[in-house]
C-alpha cells in the first residue's frame, strides 16, 4: 500500500514509506539518478494539491537540523489511481508523524523540568530577538523617549527648549523624580526628538578632494595645505595615488612627494584636465600615467542582478551602435584625451555614491525577483486616471433621528420670543414692512434717505434730543458708536497681525514696548507662562490618569500651580513698580515744563503697562490654573467624603 | 521678426480688479425682528441694506448683487428672481446691464423717477415686493413650529448662485472637470488662474439656535472655504457659536454690533470692501472665536466631544446605542475614549486599594462622564 509511482524533478520513480514509519524514500526508475530519503522526524510541513484539481502531488517541507533553510520536495503522482495512492501515503505519513511528535514532546519536556537551563537560554534568545525588533525602528516613540543622549543633545542644540526645560525642572515639586519629569516633558515633544534624531543621522558625504585642494600662491612661492583627512580621502578615491605613494615615499620625503604630485601630469590626469605639452615632466611620476586608477572598479560593478532600466543586454535588439552608429562621445573607450573631465567626474561620482547607502533600494530591486515593484515604476502619470477606490459612506437620515429635539421649547431665545404670539409677530412685521410701501405711495418712490434716518432736521439738535428720545436708527450717536467699535476692532486685528507676522525672536522687545513693559519683565513673563503651561500639562496627565498611586504627586502639582499664580503676581508687581517709576519721571518732566511756563495736564492713563497689562495678558493662564484647581478640589471633596463614610 | 512685422504682439491683460458679486443672506426670522423692533425695526434695516447694496453696485461698474431671505420655513430669493424654466430666455440676464430682463419679469413697471438711478430702483422694487410676498405667504403655523431660521439652506442657495455666476463669467470652463490632473493640481491651478469674479457672502443674522443646522451650515462653510469665498457675518442678535466659525474658516469678517441702530455705519465700514480691496486693508475682527462644535446626537454645543473615526460625526456622549455611529453606522466603541476618574487621595495600604479603586469608578467626580465602567488605566 505505502508505495506509489511518482515523478520527482520530472523523473519517474517510486515513493515508499518505510515499514517502521521513520523514513520516506523515493527511488528513481532510472538508476543513474540518485534517490531521495526523507526522515519523518524532519518533516515540518506536508502539503497536497486540492482534491478537485487534476494534478495530484504532495509537497514535503523538510527542516534539517543542520541547515536553517527548509527544503522542499514535491512528488507528483502519475498512476491512473493517483488520488487514492496519494491519500493512502499521506494518511500513513500523518500517523507516523504524530507518533514521532508525541515521543519527541515527552523527550523535550523531561530535560526542561530537570535543568531549567534551556528556559534561561530561551529567555535570552527572546530578549535578544525583541531587542532586534526594536532596533528595526530606531525612531519609534518608546525608543526616542528612552534615549537620554539624544534628549541631551537636542537640549544643547536648542537653547530655548533647554531654557524651558531647566526652568520647569527647577520649579518642579520635589516629590517628582527627574525621570518622571523628563518622561512627562518629552512625551509631548516626541516629534522634536524624532526630527533631531533624523538630523543627527545625516552626515556629509565625501567630496572630490583633488579638485578641492588648490595650491595657493604666497609671496611668489606656491603653498599647499593638505590635511590628514584629505590625504586619507585621496588614497581612498584614487588607489593609484596610494600605490605611487607606497612605492616612492621612502625614497622621496613626504613633503617632496606631494609637492611633485600636485604639479605632475598624473595629477592633471586624475583630475580630468587635459595634459598639454607644456606641462612639466616628472620622470618618477610620469611612468604611472598609463596605469589604471580603477583598480577597485569591479567592486562597484558587482551587482547581483541588473535592473531592466539599465540592462543594456536587454536592449541589444535596439542597439543603435549595431546598426552602424558611432557611440556617443562619452561612451567611447579611450577618449580620455579628448574630454577627460567628463569621465573623471563620472567616475568620481560613482565612487562617492558607492559608499552611500542607497535610499531607493526598493525601487531598484532586480526585475526577476519582484516584477510587481518594477511595474510600480511604470510611467503611470501618462496613463488615464485610475478608478476611484473609495469607501462608500452610508449616511443615515439624520433629520429622522433628531426632529423630535427641535422645536420652540428647546430654544434659548424661545423664552424671549414667547412674549408675543405668532399672530402678533406676523401682524407687527407686516405692519412694519407695509410702512415702507406706505411712504412710497405718496411720492411713488421709497425715500431711502428718510428710510435710513440720516436726514437730520438739525444736526446739533440730535445731541439734545438724543438723551430724551430713545436712540433712533441712524442717529449720529449710534453711528459714532458704530465707528468707534469698528475702529477698535481694526486696531485689535492690527495688533494681532503684527504678532503673527513678525518672527518670535526679534519681536519680543517690540511686543513688550507695545504693551508698555520693559523687555526684562516681558521675558520673565514669557518664561513664567511657559513653565506654568508645562505644569498644567503635567497636572492634567496625572489627574486624568486615574492612578491612585500618583495622587501624592498630584497634590504637589496643585501646590506648584498655585505658586505659578504667585509668580505671575510677582511679575505684575515688578511691572507696576516699573510703571510707577516711569510715571514719577514723567511727572517731574512736566513740573519742569510747568516752571518754564508750558502747562500740560498730566494724564496717568497715558502710561501703559504695569500690573494691568500683565494681568490682561495672563488672564487666560490664571483662568486655566483656576479651572485645574477647581477640578482638583471638587474631586478631592467627593472622594474624601466617601472615605470618611 | 517683431521689428520686421511691426505689429505689437503684446497681450493686453486686464489690470482692473475683477467685478465683485455680493450675495446677501438676510435673516428674516419674524420672531427675532419683532423682538428687535424697539431698537431696529425691520423696515429701517431693509432701508439701510438697500443703501448698502447701492453703494456696492456703485463702487464697480460690473458689480452684482444677490439677496436671499432666510425665513423660518424656507429660504427665498429676493433678488434676482429665478426665471421660470418654461421661458427659454438667454442666460445672460445676470450681469448688471441686463437687469431689466431679470428683476422685473413679475412686475414690469418700475416707476420712473428722475431722482433715482434706474438699476437701483429696479433692485429696490424687486426686493421690497418679493419680501412683501414672502411675508404674505407666511402663516402663523410656520412661526409656531420653529424659533429659528433656515440659514443653512440660504447659504447653499448663495453659494450655488455664486458658483453659477463664476462659470458664466469665465470664457472657458475653469474647472475642466474631464481633466483628471486638475484634481491633483487643484491648489496650484486655482492660484494661477485669472479670477473672473470675486464673490463674497454677507449674512445678516438675527436668530440664535443655529446649532440645529450645524451639519448643513458646516458643509456650506467648507464649500465656501474651498472656493475661497469669504463669509461675512453681521450678527444683530442671537448667540454666536456657529457663524463665528464660518467667518474664521473662510476669512470673512465677523461683527456683532453694540449699537444695532448704527447698522448702516457697520455695513459701510466693515463690509463694503470686496476681496480685492481687503488685501490691502486691515479688516475689523472680533478677536476670540468660539470653536466649539455642536454634537450630532442632541445638537448641543459641546466642550469635549467624541468623534467617529469614519465619518467624523461628533457625539456628546460616549455611550452610543449598540456601539454604532449614529450617522454612518460603522462600529464605534468609545469606551476607550473615556478618561478615568481622577484619584486624588493617595491609597493607604495595599488592602484598601481595591475598595477605593472600586468606589472611584462609581464616583461622578470631576468632569468625567458618570456611569462609566472600570477606569481605564493607560
Amino acid at each position: 500500500m505505502s508505495e506509489a509511482s511518482t515523478q520527482y524533478k520530472k523523473q519517474d520513480g517510486k515513493l515508499f514509506l518505510s515499514l517502521d514509519g521513520k523514513t520516506v524514500s523515493w527511488k528513481p526508475n532510472n538508476a543513474s539518478i540518485s534517490s531521495v530519503t526523507i526522515l519523518v522526524s524532519e518533516i515540518a510541513n506536508l502539503q497536497q494539491t486540492p482534491e478537485k484539481s487534476a494534478k495530484v502531488s504532495i509537497k514535503f517541507v523538510v527542516q534539517k537540523p543542520s541547515t536553517s533553510e527548509p527544503e522542499n520536495h514535491t512528488f507528483t503522482f502519475t498512476s491512473p489511481s493517483a488520488r487514492a495512492e496519494q491519500l493512502a501515503i499521506t494518511g500513513s505519513l500523518r500517523k507516523s508523524i504524530e507518533i514521532f511528535k508525541a515521543q519527541n514532546a515527552a523527550k523535550v519536556a523531561s530535560p526542561a523540568d530537570n535543568s531549567g537551563g534551556q528556559p534561561a537560554a530561551l529567555a535570552i534568545a527572546q530578549s535578544l530577538s525583541t531587542g532586534a525588533r526594536a532596533e528595526e525602528n530606531p525612531l519609534s516613540d518608546s525608543r526616542l523617549l528612552a534615549n537620554g543622549d539624544l534628549q541631551r543633545s537636542l537640549l544643547s542644540s536648542d537653547p530655548a527648549l533647554s531654557q524651558r526645560f531647566n526652568q520647569a525642572f527647577r520649579e518642579k515639586p520635589d516629590s517628582i523624580s527627574i525621570i518622571q519629569f523628563a518622561a512627562q516633558f518629552w512625551a509631548t515633544r516626541v516629534h522634536l526628538l524624532r526630527s533631531h534624531a533624523v538630523e543627527k543621522q545625516q552626515s556629509q558625504g565625501t567630496y572630490n578632494v583633488l579638485s578641492e585642494v588648490k595650491p595657493k600662491n604666497v609671496d611668489g612661492t606656491t603653498k599647499l595645505n593638505l590635511s590628514k583627512e584629505q590625504i586619507q580621502l585621496i588614497f581612498n578615491q584614487h588607489p593609484l595615488v596610494k600605490m605611487v605613494y607606497n612605492e616612492n615615499v621612502p625614497q622621496l620625503s613626504e613633503m617632496d612627494f606631494w609637492a611633485r604630485f600636485f604639479v605632475s601630469r598624473l595629477f592633471k590626469k586624475l583630475k580630468g584636465e587635459k595634459v598639454t605639452e607644456t606641462d612639466s615632466i616628472d620622470p618618477k611620476l610620469d611612468k604611472y600615467l598609463n596605469f589604471d586608477d580603477d583598480a577597485d572598479r569591479t567592486r562597484q560593478l558587482t551587482m547581483s542582478t541588473v535592473p531592466h532600466f539599465i540592462d543594456l543586454e536587454g536592449n541589444e535588439q535596439n542597439h543603435s551602435q549595431r546598426r552602424g552608429n558611432r557611440p556617443d562621445v562619452e561612451m567611447q573607450p579611450n577618449s580620455h584625451e579628448k574630454v577627460p573631465i567628463l569621465r573623471v567626474l563620472n567616475q568620481m561620482s560613482e565612487k562617492m555614491m558607492a559608499d552611500v547607502p542607497p535610499s531607493d533600494v526598493d525601487l531598484h530591486t532586480p526585475a526577476g525577483m519582484d516584477e510587481e515593484k518594477y511595474k510600480e515604476l511604470q510611467l503611470r502619470d501618462l496613463q488615464r486616471a485610475a478608478e476611484d477606490s473609495r469607501i462608500i459612506l452610508k449616511i443615515q437620515n439624520q433629520g429622522q433621528l433628531f426632529s423630535a429635539e427641535q422645536g420652540v421649547h428647546s430654544s434659548s431665545d424661545a423664552s424671549t420670543y414667547a412674549k408675543r404670539t405668532p399672530a402678533q409677530v406676523i401682524s407687527l412685521i407686516r405692519h412694519d414692512v407695509r410702512s415702507i410701501s406706505a411712504g412710497k405711495s405718496k411720492t411713488h418712490e421709497f425715500n431711502l434717505e428718510s428710510g435710513i434716518g440720516v436726514v437730520e432736521e438739525e444736526s446739533s439738535s440730535d445731541e439734545d434730543t438724543g438723551a430724551k428720545k430713545r436712540a433712533r436708527v441712524g442717529s449720529r450717536s449710534a453711528r459714532t458708536a458704530a465707528t468707534a467699535q469698528i475702529i477698535n476692532a481694526v486696531g485689535q486685528r492690527h495688533l494681532h497681525d503684527d504678532d503673527y507676522l513678525s518672527s518670535r525672536d526679534t519681536a519680543t522687545s517690540e511686543q513688550a514696548a507695545k504693551m508698555g513693559l520693559s523687555k526684562t519683565v516681558f521675558d520673565t513673563l514669557a518664561m513664567t507662562h511657559n513653565t506654568a503651561v508645562e505644569f498644567l500639562h503635567y497636572f492634567w496627565a496625572v489627574f486624568l490618569s486615574g492612578n491612585a498611586d500618583r495622587a501624592g504627586e498630584l497634590e504637589h502639582l496643585v501646590g506648584t500651580l498655585s505658586r505659578s499664580i504667585d509668580r505671575v503676581q510677582a511679575v505684575a508687581d515688578s511691572a507696576e513698580k516699573e510703571r510707577k517709576a516711569k510715571m514719577e519721571k514723567l511727572k517731574k518732566d512736566y513740573e519742569i515744563l510747568a516752571q518754564k511756563g508750558k502747562r500740560r495736564k498730566f494724564d496717568p492713563n497715558s502710561i501703559k503697562g504695569g500690573a494691568k497689562a500683565v494681568n490682561t495678558m495672563m488672564s487666560p493662564l490664571v483662568r486655566a490654573i483656576d479651572t485645574a484647581q477647581q477640578h482638583y478640589r471638587k474631586a478631592y471633596q467627593a472622594q474624601s467624603g466617601q472615605i470618611t463614610n | 521678426m517683431n521689428a520686421i512685422d511691426g505689429t505689437d504682439r503684446h497681450i493686453k491683460t486686464d489690470e482692473a480688479p475683477p467685478p465683485s458679486l455680493l450675495a446677501i443672506v438676510l435673516d428674516t426670522n419674524p420672531h427675532a425682528w419683532a423682538h428687535l423692533s424697539s431698537t431696529l425695526p425691520l423696515s429701517s434695516a431693509i432701508a439701510n441694506l438697500l443703501v448698502f447694496i447701492n453703494a456696492h453696485l456703485a463702487s464697480g461698474n460690473a458689480n452684482e448683487v444677490a439677496v436671499i431671505a432666510s425665513h423660518t420655513h424656507r429660504a427665498a430669493w429676493l433678488y434676482p428672481i429665478p426665471q421660470s424654466t418654461t421661458l427659454p430666455t438667454s442666460q445672460n440676464g445676470t450681469s448688471n446691464g441686463d437687469m431689466e430682463t431679470n428683476g422685473a419679469p413679475t412686475e414690469p413697471s418700475v416707476p420712473e423717477n428722475p431722482n433715482k438711478y434706474r438699476p437701483f430702483a429696479i433692485i429696490e422694487k424687486a426686493i421690497l415686493s418679493n419680501f412683501a410676498k414672502l411675508l404674505d405667504t407666511t402663516k402663523e403655523s410656520d412661526l409656531a413650529s420653529t424659533p429659528t431660521t433656515l440659514v443653512g439652506g440660504a447659504l447653499s442657495l448663495a453659494l450655488s448662485y455664486i458658483a453659477k455666476s463664476t462659470l458664466l463669467h469665465s470664457p472657458v470652463d475653469p474647472l475642466a472637470t474631464d481633466n483628471p490632473l486638475s484634481a491633483l493640481a487643484d491648489s496650484e491651478t486655482m492660484h494661477a488662474q485669472r479670477t473672473p469674479l470675486t464673490s463674497r457672502v454677507l449674512v445678516i443674522s438675527v436668530s440664535g439656535d443655529l446649532a440645529n443646522q450645524y451639519i448643513p451650515v458646516m458643509n456650506a462653510i467648507f464649500a465656501a472655504q474651498r472656493r475661497r469665498i469669504p463669509i461675512d457675518i453681521l450678527k444683530l442678535a442671537g448667540d454666536t457659536v456657529l457663524l463665528q466659525q464660518a467667518c474664521d474658516a473662510t476669512g470673512g469678517i465677523y461683527m456683532k454690533p453694540e449699537r444695532p441702530e448704527g447698522l448702516l455705519q457697520y455695513l459701510m465700514m466693515g463690509f463694503l470692501p470686496d476681496a480685492t480691496a481687503r488685501r490691502s486693508l486691515v479688516m475689523p475682527s472680533a478677536g476670540g472665536v468660539d470653536f466649539r462644535a455642536a454634537c450630532f446626537c442632541h445638537r448641543k454645543v459641546v466642550d469635549i466631544g467624541y468623534v467617529c473615526s469614519v465619518c467624523l460625526s461628533i457625539f456628546c456622549t460616549p455611550n452610543l446605542p449598540d456601539n454604532l455611529c449614529l450617522t454612518c453606522g460603522s462600529y464605534l466603541s468609545l469606551a476607550q475614549a473615556q478618561t478615568a476618574t481622577p484619584a486624588v487621595i493617595p491609597r493607604q495600604r495595599k488592602k484598601k486599594k481595591k475598595r477605593v479603586g472600586g468606589t472611584d469608578s462609581a464616583t461622578p467626580g470631576g468632569s468625567t462622564p458618570a456611569g462609566s465602567g472600570t477606569p481605564v488605566h493607560t
